[in-house]
């Protein structure tokens, strides 16, 4: 008994001491004066001293890299690694999606739009040593879409059905001379090549490592791969013979802090120079520390609640594209309420997204009317928006048929993504939204990787979701996130599961046309019928932030959210 | 006995404010200054603070959450989830608990062993760790939260009424209803139960306890009382990372609640189990 009561004594002290810690933890300006001398120490002082330290940078990402293999990934995080790794053959200009050259000098595009020759650059070697030629460029390409092609098995290569299915092959003419051939025009292909997709690869490294390839890339980028610990950091290092310029960083770091207050903290003491994914909540002290910078621009990107219309179709021979003989089924989040216009265009009315952005993203984002940003071509700002109307929304509800509202299950990310940083939080501020018509929404997580299995398949009554843009094309959007071909059961991007055949027809025709007014027209009339449709509450297009130390120069945020350190020194 | 247990002041601590917690989980709907589920949500009300700042919201003396929620009706109406769930989380460990104890006890021989192995195999997993395993079988919610708790306490209740079981069927008075040829449902009902019952009440008010804690650690994981049910451990898992920000409130609360409901419960079982331990008197 004795014990005990000594235990319970040291549990209310406990209890006092951590609330007490909590009420100075308030403003952060205790813990503030000993970092703000320690961080200058470490970082400034050594500058002076004559022979110069190494430059060395570590960076904090939220999750790890899945593989390092740029044609066989998908997510951030491994992309933003890779992107000091690897190089392609045109590449995007600072700060924008327009290309310019890389890996090829120049190129020539034939009359017919379907052939396009490159000239490679000469003297260029991957970080294995090997030189960098027409075979590599080959390989790069025909591993992806070369069925028969001995390096086709250990990729999944995802990204090439998104984006690439118009390419016919990759021709090599001489060791620096390589012609893309396409069996359909597509006017986006030349900013697609700047994706990191078809970023080229070394040869001999793909032969030495086989399957495992993924674990030990070898590029013409900037940075050398050093080494990996699963989930606690990739290290890189300079590429002393990279063709443009040595880089003045000797080594970057990625670091794996997946909680956003541990990665600020970090930052705080110096233990990392740059975050990404800062909480917004945490904005004001980030500008109240003069040690710190946050960069930040709108970002190309959309965050989104889909509503499932009901119906998709079995891609039965994956040709991405619907055939006649594969008529539209019931998906099986299949909901009856759902497949009614009236009743998702009350959901419209029924949710403040301004008030969300306000106060959920904190002003770190603008409320989304369309399904793409509006700095995009073809953006359509005579789109009028669903207002929050309650009163309107329950009306629609009565008329059809659902007065009393019903129950309906929403699909809630289990991860922050660039264009929704707190998906519970925005899921359940739709839920009570949502209750105040009557209409209740039951929860409903799972991991992410078995998360975007399902929400491809349709299983998903209602879902959130979003995409980023990968290279600046209007059809990189509208295509791929609201094209009616992408409502393939078991593969679909359309999650709203849209099946309007005309858009497809306008959206296929905008992509097989050069000219820029009348692609935007396409492709605003295709908005103005998802408008109408209503199967996406669009709820927000969130800025890119990304946080570093004062003395971090040359980083530049680009739209695609990608990360390139070439430019980047520390002083 | 009574006396006793009014001397024992930690005893009397732990009652008091379970008391209380009882009073405002019954009358969640009277005491709570706001609702804990507005809907719609007042978004512009997001984290605010309480009394102890001139920024804080009239109305809402304990801040609010990243919705806008008033902190103190949802740590409220929590009590009343909270509560209920670690009360029957707790039945059901007691209901399977006692009829495998008693089946075993009573009867013996093989019955006996192959209960108690099937007991002994359900101890050699952490008592979380097997919870998460059921829920993931059986589905997320509090309810099945509930369940899933119910089941990792039944070996715990299993052996204690065994032990007590074991112990009284040797009584006189059982033989004696033998020796009249009561049947075996009658002798078990009417004077096994009965008599074995106490050891259960103490240990089952201190795995209350721990029931509204694991519930928390559930509701904490995502796997417990779903949104938007105030419950103490999932207000705790979505707001802990606003304490960098500056909002500790959302978080700090919650977690108070949590740590005085438990220790209001181990105080009360010691208290009680000084009180009924014949072996304790002085």
């Amino acid at each position: 008994m004795k014990k005990l009561k000594v235990i319970l004594v040291l549990l209310v002290v406990l209890a006092v001491v951590m609330s007490a810690s909590a009420l100075f933890a308030r403003g952060g300006k205790e813990p503030e004066p000993p970092e703000e001398k320690a961080a200058p120490a470490k970082t400034e002082e050594p500058a002076k001293k004559a022979p110069p330290p190494e430059q060395i940078l570590i960076f904090g990402s939220s999750g790890d890299a899945v593989r390092l293999d740029p044609a066989n990934v998908t997510d951030g995080e491994s992309i933003q690694r890779m992107d000091n790794i690897f190089e392609g053959l045109v590449e995007y200009k600072k700060g924008s999606t327009e290309i310019q050259p890389a890996l090829a000098t120049s190129w020539e595009i034939s009359e017919d739009g379907k052939e396009i020759t490159f000239k490679l650059r000469r003297g260029v070697k991957f970080h294995d040593g090997t030189d960098f030629n027409a075979d590599a460029v080959v390989f790069s390409f025909a591993r992806q879409y070369d069925t028969g092609h001995p390096y086709h098995q250990f990729g999944e290569w995802a990204y090439w059905g998104y984006m690439f299915y118009d390419v016919e092959k990759m021709e090599k003419i001489d060791d620096y001379t390589v012609k893309l051939v396409l069996s359909n025009v597509n006017a986006s292909i030349m900013t697609s090549l700047a994706m990191f997709t078809v970023n080229i690869v070394s040869p001999a490294n793909a032969e030495k490592y086989g399957q495992d390839m993924f674990k030990h890339p070898s590029g013409t980028g900037p940075f050398k791969f050093v080494d990996w610990v699963k989930d606690d950091h990739i290290t890189l290092e300079a590429n002393e013979n990279y063709w443009r310029a040595r880089p003045k960083l000797d080594k970057l770091i990625f670091r794996v802090i997946p909680d956003a207050s541990a990665r600020l903290l970090a930052l705080e003491v110096g233990e990392v120079m740059g975050i990404e994914y800062p909480n917004p909540a945490d904005f004001d002290r980030i500008m109240a520390n003069k040690d710190l910078k946050l960069l930040t621009e709108p970002g190309m990107n959309v965050g989104y609640m889909a509503m499932n219309s009901g119906y998709g179709y079995k891609d039965a021979n994956k040709s991405g594209i619907r055939d006649p003989d594969e008529p539209l089924v019931k998906t099986p989040g299949y909901y009856e309420p759902l497949t009614k216009k009236k009743v998702r265009q009350a959901i419209n009315y029924a949710i403040d997204k301004k008030s969300i952005v306000d106060n959920i993203y904190k002003g770190t984002a603008s409320v989304a009317k369309n399904g793409m940003p509006p700095f995009m071509l073809g953006y359509n700002d005579d789109v009028e928006d669903y207002p929050y109307d309650p009163g309107k929304s329950k009306q629609l509800l009565a008329e059809a048929g659902y007065p009393d509202g019903f129950e309906v299950t929403l699909y809630v990310m289990p991860v922050s993504r660039p264009y929704m940083f707190d998906p519970p939080k925005i899921g359940e501020a739709i839920q009570s939204y949502l209750a105040a018509v009557g209409i209740k929404v039951k929860f409903y997580q799972i991991d992410w990787g078995t998360y975007l299995q399902e929400t491809e398949s349709g299983k998903h009554q209602m879902c959130l979701l979003g995409w980023t843009g990968d290279n600046g094309d209007p059809d990189n959007f509208m295509n791929v996130l609201y094209g009616p071909n992408a409502t393939s059961i078991g593969a679909a991007g359309n999650y709203g599961f849209y099946t309007d055949e005309k858009a497809q027809e306008l959206l296929t025709a905008a992509l097989q046309t050069f000219d820029i007014n009348k692609r935007a027209e396409y492709y605003k009339e295709v908005q103005e019928m998802i408008h109408e449709s209503a199967n996406w509450v669009y709820i927000a297009h969130s800025n890119q932030n990304v946080v570093f130390r004062t003395n971090v120069y040359g980083y530049s945020l680009h739209p695609t959210s990608r990360k390139f350190f070439y430019p980047v020194s520390i002083k | 006995m009574m006396r006793r247990f009014i001397n024992n002041k930690s005893a009397l601590f732990g009652l008091v404010i379970l008391i209380i917690l009882i009073l405002s989980a019954l009358m969640a709907g009277f005491i709570a200054p706001n609702s804990p589920t507005p809907s719609p949500p007042d978004l512009h009300n997001s984290l605010k603070p309480g009394f102890w700042s001139k920024d804080g919201i009239q109305g809402m003396p304990l801040g609010t959450d990243a919705l806008g929620r008033c902190v103190l009706s949802r740590i409220i109406f929590g009590t009343r989830v909270s509560l209920s769930a670690g009360l029957v989380a707790v039945g059901i460990a007691m209901i399977l608990g006692i009829m495998l104890g008693v089946i075993g006890g009573y009867f013996g021989g093989w019955v006996d062993s192959v209960i108690m192995r099937f007991v002994d195999i359900m101890f050699a997993f952490p008592a979380l760790l097997l919870a998460i395993v059921i829920v993931a079988v059986i589905g997320h919610g509090l309810d099945k939260a509930m369940i899933a708790i119910g089941i990792v306490y039944t070996p715990q209740m299993a052996r204690i009424i065994r032990s007590s079981v074991l112990y009284i069927k040797e009584m006189e008075y059982i033989e004696v209803q033998k020796a009249i040829g009561s049947s075996n449902l009658r002798i078990i009902f009417r004077h096994v139960i009965p008599n074995s019952i106490a050891p259960v009440i103490v240990y089952g008010t201190l795995m209350l306890a721990t029931a509204i804690l694991d519930c928390a650690a559930l509701g904490f994981l995502g796997l417990g009382a779903q949104p938007p049910t105030p419950e103490w451990g999932a207000m705790l898992a979505r707001s802990y990372s606003y304490i960098v920000s500056g909002a500790w409130w959302a978080a700090t609360f919650p977690g108070l609640a949590i740590l005085l409901s438990v220790l209001s419960l181990n105080l009360l079982g010691d208290g009680l189990r000084d009180t009924l331990d014949p072996r304790l008197k002085t």
